[in-house]
């Protein structure tokens, strides 16, 4: 383990991808957070992008935020989304930069990257691939990306250094990260931060 | 964090209650814990 980082950074991912794997298998299982339709509609995602896209895009949905919030894509950008879990956002972003962009979801669970590949086919969506990786080790060329997006992945990330590293490897200069993640208005004492539990749920 | 990875121009929107009327909305109210969007630009 990483001497700095409150918990092994392998323990952790792999107990992510076991409750994220759920999710996907399982998606109105009961999670200590709200997901699909219904969480996108919480979180003030643009209700008609929404309507747009299947069951199986939003229901496995269990972001923290609008990672276009704050910006909305333009047509054309090349985008990468860490943490793409099923698809949804990669599926609003594709919407988005439309036919002339390009979107690159990654995520470290099959389940979801089957339900994402599933979903693009699907849709019949050529500028959308997804590909296996982690958010500390990009399979992305450097500076490839205009924007990189995320929601609720880099939380769950033991070495966030790491994380926004590799992301500004990825993005050229310039480039937008735009994100959605949780904080905390008060303090978590530090036993909590050492227990592997408390982050996954 | 983002300063520190080479980022700038770093806007946060307002918060947003994630985790209300969920199974971890205690947990998260212990913490104050909300949902936020981030955006900032490379150097």
């Amino acid at each position: 383990m990483v001497e700095s980082l409150p918990v092994d950074p392998d323990m952790l991912r792999e107990q992510v991808q076991v409750k994220y794997r759920e999710v996907a298998l399982a998606p109105d299982g009961a999670y200590h957070f709200h997901t699909g339709r219904r969480l996108a509609a919480r979180l003030g995602y643009e209700t008609a992008a929404v309507d747009a896209l299947p069951d199986r895009a939003v229901e496995s949905f269990a972001g923290v935020g609008d990672p276009f919030q704050l910006r909305r894509l333009e047509p054309g950008e090349r985008v990468v989304d860490v943490g793409s879990g099923a698809g949804f956002d990669s599926f609003i972003a594709a919407g988005q930069v439309g036919p002339d962009g390009h979107v690159v979801g990654i995520d470290m669970t099959p389940e979801m990257l089957e339900k994402a590949r599933c979903t693009a086919a699907e849709l019949g969506l050529d500028h959308v691939e997804f590909r296996e990786g982690l958010a500390e080790q990009l399979p992305v060329d450097d500076q490839w990306a205009d924007v990189v997006i995320s929601n609720g992945v880099i939380n769950l990330c033991a070495d966030k250094q790491q994380v926004f590293g590799e992301i500004r490897r990825v993005l050229r200069p310039g480039g937008w990260l735009q994100f959605a993640d949780i904080a905390n208005g008060r303090p978590v004492p530090p036993e909590a931060l050492r227990d592997i539990d408390l982050w996954t749920g | 964090m983002l300063e520190e990875a080479g980022f700038t121009d770093i806007t946060i929107g307002e918060p947003v209650d994630t985790f209300g009327a969920s199974s971890g909305e205690e947990k998260a109210r212990s913490f104050e814990v909300y949902g936020y969007a981030f955006l900032a630009r490379r150097r």
